[in-house]
C-alpha cells in the first residue's frame, strides 16, 4: 500500500499523529539545547580564559557532551544489556589506556 | 511493525533467513556497529592521549603551536556537526513513524551539514598553508621553526583531523547511498533499522570532534 503521506509533510497530519510526531522530536531538540550550551560553556572559556584551572572544568563540560551523545542520542540508556556491555567495556579500556599511561607520565 | 507507526505504510524489518527472528537481527545489526564503534574509539583515544602527554611534555610549545589553531573555525564547526546529530537524530524518529519523505530530508539535510563542515575544515587548512602552519611540507617554511617541539603538536593536529575527516567524507558516501534506497517505497517496511544503525556511525563522528575540539582547540589555548 502506498503512504499517503509519502508526497506530503508534517501538516497533512492529524492532531494526534502531529501530537505524536512533535512529542518523539522534542527529545532530540533538547538533547540539541542542552549539547550547544554546554558548547557555549567550553568556548567561552576558551575564548576568555577567565583562570588558569579552566581546562578542568573544559574537560568536564566534554565529558558532559560525550555522556549526554553515547546515552540519549545514541540510545545506549535504552539498548539491550549486552550493547550496554559493549559501550562500556569500550571507555573502560579507554580508562586503562589514560589511566596507566599518565600515571606514568604523571609520577615522573 | 510500529505501534506508534503514523504513516499508510507499516515499519519494520524483514528476517534474513539466517536469523530466528527480527529482533535478533535488530540486536545483531546494533552490536556489530558498537563492536567495530569500540575499535575506532581506542584508534582516535590513542591521539587523543598523545595530544595530553604532548602538553605535559611541551608545554609551551604546544601552547605556541595552539594559538595559531582557527579557534572560531573549530567552534563554528561543532555547531554545524551538532545540527547534524539533530537531524540524524529527527530521521531516525521519523523512520520510526514511517514519515518517509520528512526522513529522507532529514537524512539530505545531514549529507548537507557533513559538506559545510568539510568545506570549513578546508578553508582552515587553506589558511594554515598561508600561514606557513605545514612543518610536513619540506619545501616550504615552517612559521614556529625555531620551535621544534612545535612540529609534533602540529602534524598530530593534521593527523587527527584529517582521520576525522576521512571518516565524514565515507559517512557522507554512505549517508548518500543510504539516502536513495531510503528514497524507494516500501524502504522502511524492510529496512528501518538501517537508519538506526547508520545513526550510531554518525553521532560517533560528531562525538569524536566534540573531543577534538577541546583537545586541540581549546585546552590548549
Amino acid at each position: 500500500m502506498r503512504n499517503p503521506f509519502h508526497a506530503l509533510g508534517p501538516q497533512a497530519l492529524g492532531p494526534q499523529d502531529r501530537a505524536l510526531l512533535w512529542s518523539r522530536l522534542r527529545r532530540p531538540a533538547r538533547t540539541f539545547l542542552a549539547l550547544l550550551a554546554l558548547l557555549a560553556v567550553n568556548v567561552t572559556l576558551g575564548a576568555t580564559r577567565p583562570f588558569a584551572q579552566a581546562w578542568i572544568v573544559e574537560l568536564a563540560v566534554v565529558a558532559v557532551m560525550a555522556a549526554i551523545i553515547i546515552l540519549v542520542s545514541m540510545e545506549v540508556r535504552h539498548e539491550a544489556p549486552l550493547v550496554r556491555l559493549f559501550a562500556g567495556v569500550g571507555f573502560f579500556w579507554v580508562a586503562i589506556l589514560f589511566g596507566m599511561t599518565l600515571t606514568d607520565y604523571l609520577a615522573r | 511493525m510500529s505501534a506508534d507507526c503514523i504513516g499508510a505504510d507499516p515499519v519494520g524489518v524483514t528476517r534474513a533467513e539466517h536469523f530466528a527472528a527480527v529482533a535478533q537481527q535488530r540486536h545483531a545489526a546494533t552490536l556489530g556497529m558498537w563492536a567495530w564503534l569500540l575499535t575506532e574509539l581506542l584508534l582516535f583515544s590513542g591521539l587523543f592521549l598523545t595530544a595530553l602527554i604532548l602538553r605535559l611534555l611541551h608545554p609551551e610549545a604546544v601552547q605556541a603551536a595552539a594559538g595559531h589553531l582557527k579557534f572560531w573555525i573549530g567552534a563554528v564547526n561543532t555547531v554545524v556537526l551538532l545540527c547534524s546529530s539533530l537531524t540524524m537524530s529527527a530521521a531516525i524518529e521519523l523512520s520510526r513513524l514511517g514519515l518517509q519523505r520528512l526522513m529522507v530530508g532529514c537524512l539530505l539535510a545531514t549529507a548537507s551539514l557533513g559538506l559545510l563542515f568539510l568545506v570549513l575544515k578546508g578553508y582552515e587548512y587553506v589558511a594554515d598553508y598561508e600561514e606557513h602552519m605545514m612543518p610536513f611540507l619540506a619545501r616550504r617554511p615552517y612559521a614556529l621553526a625555531e620551535q621544534p617541539a612545535t612540529r609534533l603538536f602540529v602534524n598530530l593536529y593534521y593527523v587527527a583531523t584529517a582521520l576525522h575527516a576521512v571518516h565524514l567524507v565515507t559517512g557522507i558516501a554512505i549517508l548518500l547511498g543510504l539516502t536513495w534506497k531510503a528514497s524507494r517505497p516500501g524502504f522502511l517496511l524492510r529496512h528501518q533499522n538501517w537508519i538506526e544503525v547508520y545513526g550510531l556511525y554518525w553521532h560517533f563522528i560528531d562525538l569524536i570532534w566534540i573531543i577534538a575540539f577541546p583537545v586541540l582547540y581549546v585546552v590548549n589555548r
